[in-house]
């Protein structure tokens, strides 16, 4: 069976063909996953539109209060972008995906609406508390990404909206954002794990902390119950070894029965420590509210 | 009708939404050149240059690269002279079943394109998405580097 397609050039354009070809019409931005769905023929789409060229979706904007990524920035942009030393971490995150070439093509848009549990730019994003911009041609609206996903693959869009920005607040000196992957080889893995954490420090105190882990659950998740016992903790050795603790039980109780428990239990110790200590580095760096490590 | 720019020719033609772009190459141009190995965006064989960046053409839809321009292994060199890369892939002996490389040739013109003196490091990362399965790649890792000598040698000379 053929398919038709477009190539849209502008938002409103491509807002109007999904509108007026809702059933099995398909959106298409990298197409680093889709393509292959198509080719194996577990989607068949009747229509495709291409938004990967929408000019005014990709363009990242950074300023005082606020962070805007429009959401067909490639990997590759958001690996070059020069991020102040405590956004690094964005920029590692998009480095890890795939390989040159996927990098090239792939996007944000594209990493959140499949809805991937190892989506790697997802826990770096929650945990910067992100917000999404859903657009249709019915209007707007704005929802924060924890909200986004339903499931493995499935999300709150609805089938004429496209997803067209994500937005956070640029952090403080005090402010602190880390990254860490687990991978199978250093090009072209998909995360076995991957964890972000925000971390903010006052007062020798870690003041807020949110930490979200990719491919432990069906899809990017925060740690809340872990965040909660870690606020108000002293950022230093003995707490990360708590957290770790924490973790680790946490995660056992939640992969219970799965082949994957005793690893993926395992492994998120390493990935959390490594990402606490990032942070712990950098306070220490900065001699901003931190004792002695 | 769409229209695409293949190697600085212009080709108008009838595609399927659903035709990738290895596709549209191989099966309805016969540019053979590009190979198929995973078809999953694992293996880089499928490399192509669109708008100068390399990406896997198993990866993107046909249509997506209309108006743009997309470089392929048959439009690198010529008969009188090779791309200062296929040069050097054959200088160094880089080559042996291959498969891999004319992906692996154009993920080199790109690294030598967007640096003059290439690291070892920006090299490993540029060709970390074309696997080869001969070579144990330390000759090609040599390959590029020579591919940005041979280049610099050539723009000196042509002024």
């Amino acid at each position: 069976m053929s398919s038709k397609y477009y190539k849209a050039y502008k938002l409103d354009e491509a807002l109007m063909k999904l509108k007026e070809n809702p059933e099995n019409s398909n959106l298409i931005a990298g197409g680093t996953d889709i393509v292959i769905e198509i080719k194996n023929k577990k989607i068949k789409p009747d229509f495709i539109i291409d938004i990967s060229d929408l000019k005014e979706l990709k363009d990242i904007s950074i300023e005082e209060d606020n962070i805007e990524l429009g959401s067909m920035v490639t990997f590759t942009q958001l690996e070059n972008e020069d991020f102040p030393k405590n956004l690094k971490a964005l920029s590692e995150a998009a480095h890890s995906v795939g390989s040159p070439q996927i990098r090239n093509k792939g996007t944000i848009g594209g990493n959140i609406c499949n809805g991937s549990p190892a989506a790697d730019l997802v826990p770096p994003l929650l945990a910067l508390n992100s917000i999404v911009t859903l657009e249709s041609t019915r209007g707007k609206r704005e929802i924060a990404l924890e909200d986004v996903f339903l499931d493995k693959g499935k999300t709150v869009l609805e089938i004429d909206e496209i997803l067209t920005k994500i937005r956070f607040k640029n952090l403080k000196e005090n402010e602190f954002l880390s990254f860490s992957k687990l991978g199978l080889r250093n090009a072209l893995a998909i995360s076995r794990i991957c964890t972000s954490v925000y971390v903010k420090v006052q007062d020798k105190k870690i003041e807020n902390i949110r930490i979200a882990n990719g491919a432990l659950g069906r899809y990017g998740i925060r740690e809340k119950n872990i965040e909660d016992k870690l606020i108000g903790m002293p950022l230093n050795k003995k707490t990360i070894e708590y957290g770790k603790e924490e973790i680790n039980k946490e995660i056992k109780e939640r992969l219970k029965g799965r082949s994957s428990m005793e690893f993926k239990s395992e492994a998120i110790k390493g990935t959390l420590h490594k990402s606490l200590f990032n942070a712990l580095n950098y306070f220490l760096d900065r001699k901003v509210g931190v004792i002695n490590g | 009708m769409a229209k695409f720019n293949i190697n600085g020719k212009e080709y108008e033609i009838e595609i399927d939404g659903k035709d990738r772009l290895i596709d549209l190459l191989r099966d309805k141009l016969h540019l053979t050149g590009t190979k198929e190995g995973c078809g999953e965006g694992e293996c880089g064989a499928c490399t192509v240059l669109i708008d100068g960046e390399i990406a896997d053409s198993c990866l993107v839809l046909a249509f997506q690269c209309i108006d743009k321009n997309i470089v392929t292994i048959e439009g690198i060199g010529n008969d009188e002279e090779l791309d200062p890369s296929q040069q050097a892939f054959i200088e160094n002996g880089a080559v042996q079943c291959g498969f891999c490389i004319p992906g692996m040739v154009l993920s080199s013109k790109a690294i030598i394109d967007k640096y003059e003196y290439p690291t070892e490091e920006q090299i490993k990362i540029g060709i970390s998405g074309n696997l080869c399965r001969c070579t144990g790649y330390n000759k090609m890792i040599e390959s590029v580097k020579r591919a940005a000598e041979i280049k610099r040698e050539r723009s000196v000379k042509n002024g």
